[in-house]
């Protein structure tokens, strides 16, 4: 089992940045969507086509699901929260290609996106409330939490990038095996679970994404909700 | 397992511009046609519901025109009903009239041909009383009831109306003519005389008479003046008797001649 099959190789280098498959397969990925939207942009229509049908339906459905869990901020939420979605899905179902590797079974994109998760919390909290009152959170019910908040923020950024890469990773690595040892069809039932546990890991991190943008967004409300009912 | 930093800064770059080309080009304009369908099915929504709206009041609009309609149509068929019942009551009075007239007709034509068989019924009688009365009378006739019309003559002759007795005497100085005396029996010279001098008496002058026998006088005289007829007979009462029966009954009996005239007179 060659370095390569277990893990993204630099491809080339672009000054001091390296090039990896994983950067590549990425590229390619958001060409294919980009090119996508561009196409399904073009051809728009009130009576929807079957593929507009299905475009809008994704779009519906992921609204429905933002508004669910923060109804106030689906307009915010929904250009991070759907392309995450929708980038995970297509990123967890390119390693069924054969010669491509997902993106996500290399921590350096799971641990981007969960930065980046990290990041977005922060970012809607402090533009939704301010910085003075988002941080105050931090202290709430009591200061004696604060680093229990700070290890909570570190463990759940860390066990997001993780728990996809681990997913994503243990999959292809166990249909890697089973190709090696057991032949060319052998591995198509870990292929379908392959299908299942990328639209499933996709769906919580994305969720989980949401349900902790939504915290930090409604950390305030929920501190003012706690105060009326306590006076 | 490693982490690269590369990697790591180009996948959040990477996803940075997958958000940006998703937002420009997928979210925005499917939102936008989502939006705009939204609203047209709102506006088609909203025109439905106006135009149900409106629906709703041509329905009530009809509704009340129909009840409208439904109104004028009793009140024209209780016109009518009035109008018919009033025409019936006009008939059925014209009707009324007209029955009222055939049924007085009939009493009346019916009263009339009761008039007239009574009538018939009394000419019959008087005719067959008449003819009883002839019988009695011509089994009963004699001189001696011939002398008692004599007598009864004598004595109404001067008891004449003057009128009379001025037309007879004018009469007689114009048409100066014999005096026939008519007698169911023969007359005696004493009578004859008596009899002559009362007529001179009567006519102021002195006249000539015949006498002549008439058996068909049945008893008493006929004495014929010019045309003026002084009748002391039984015959001639019994046809006097019949022809005034004749006449009362007949209401609108026939005309009378100058002769019947002076037969009515000279009756008297």
């Amino acid at each position: 089992m060659a370095d390569s099959e277990m893990f993204a190789t630099v491809l080339f280098r672009l000054g001091p940045l390296e090039i990896t498959g994983t950067v590549v397969t990425t590229w390619g990925i958001i060409v294919l969507l980009g090119l996508s939207a561009r196409l399904l942009s073009r051809r728009l229509q009130l009576q929807p086509g079957p593929v507009q049908l299905l475009a809008e339906g994704i779009v519906t459905t992921i609204e429905d699901a933002i508004r669910t869990v923060a109804p106030d901020h689906v307009r915010l939420l929904m250009p991070f929260i759907a392309s995450l979605w929708i980038f995970l899905v297509v990123a967890n179902l390119a390693g069924l290609i054969p010669g491509l590797h997902s993106p996500t079974r290399d921590l350096s994109a799971t641990a981007a996106l969960a930065i980046l998760v990290f990041l977005s919390v922060h970012l809607f909290g402090i533009r939704s409330q301010g910085l003075k009152n988002y941080l105050r959170h931090y202290l709430t019910p009591s200061p004696i939490l604060l680093p229990f908040h700070i290890i909570s923020e570190i463990t759940r950024t860390i066990a997001l990038a993780v728990r996809l890469f681990g997913n994503i990773m243990s999959l292809e690595t166990a249909a890697l095996l089973i190709l090696l040892v057991a032949g060319f069809l052998a591995p198509i039932p870990i292929l379908m679970l392959h299908i299942i546990e990328a639209l499933v890991q996709a769906y919580i991190f994305g969720m989980l994404a949401l349900i902790y943008v939504a915290g930090g967004l409604q950390s305030q409300q929920l501190r003012q909700q706690s105060k009326g009912e306590s006076s | 397992m490693e982490l690269s930093g590369s990697t790591f800064l180009l996948e959040m770059i990477n996803f940075l511009v997958l958000i940006w080309l998703l937002q420009r080009f997928f979210y925005k304009p499917l939102q936008a046609v989502i939006a705009r369908r939204r609203a047209g099915i709102e506006q088609q929504l909203a025109d439905a519901q106006t135009m149900k709206q409106q629906a709703q009041q041509l329905q009530s609009q009809y509704e009340n025109r129909l009840n409208h309609w439904e109104q004028e149509r009793q009140q024209a068929r209780e016109t009518l009903q009035q109008e018919l019942n009033r025409e019936r009551a006009r008939q059925e009075a014209v009707l009324q009239v007209s029955l009222d007239q055939a049924r007085e007709k009939a009493r009346v034509s019916l009263q009339r041909r009761e008039q007239a068989l009574l009538l018939q019924l009394e000419q019959q009688a008087l005719r067959q009383a008449s003819r009883f009365a002839t019988r009695v009378l011509e089994h009963s006739a004699g001189p001696e009831l011939e002398s008692r019309l004599l007598a009864l003559l004598l004595e109404s002759l001067p008891q004449l109306a003057s009128e009379q007795r001025q037309a007879l005497r004018e009469q007689e100085a114009e048409h100066p003519e014999p005096v026939e005396i008519r007698s169911a029996f023969a007359l005696e010279s004493s009578a004859r005389e008596q009899l002559q001098q009362s007529l001179q008496q009567l006519l102021d002058r002195t006249i000539e008479c015949h006498f002549i026998e008439d058996p068909a006088l049945l008893a008493g005289l006929r004495i014929s003046i010019g045309p003026w007829l002084l009748r002391a007979s039984l015959q001639d009462e019994l046809q006097s008797f019949a022809d005034v029966a004749l006449a009362t009954n007949n209401s609108v009996g026939p005309c009378h001649g100058p002769d019947s005239q002076t037969q009515a007179a000279a009756d008297e």
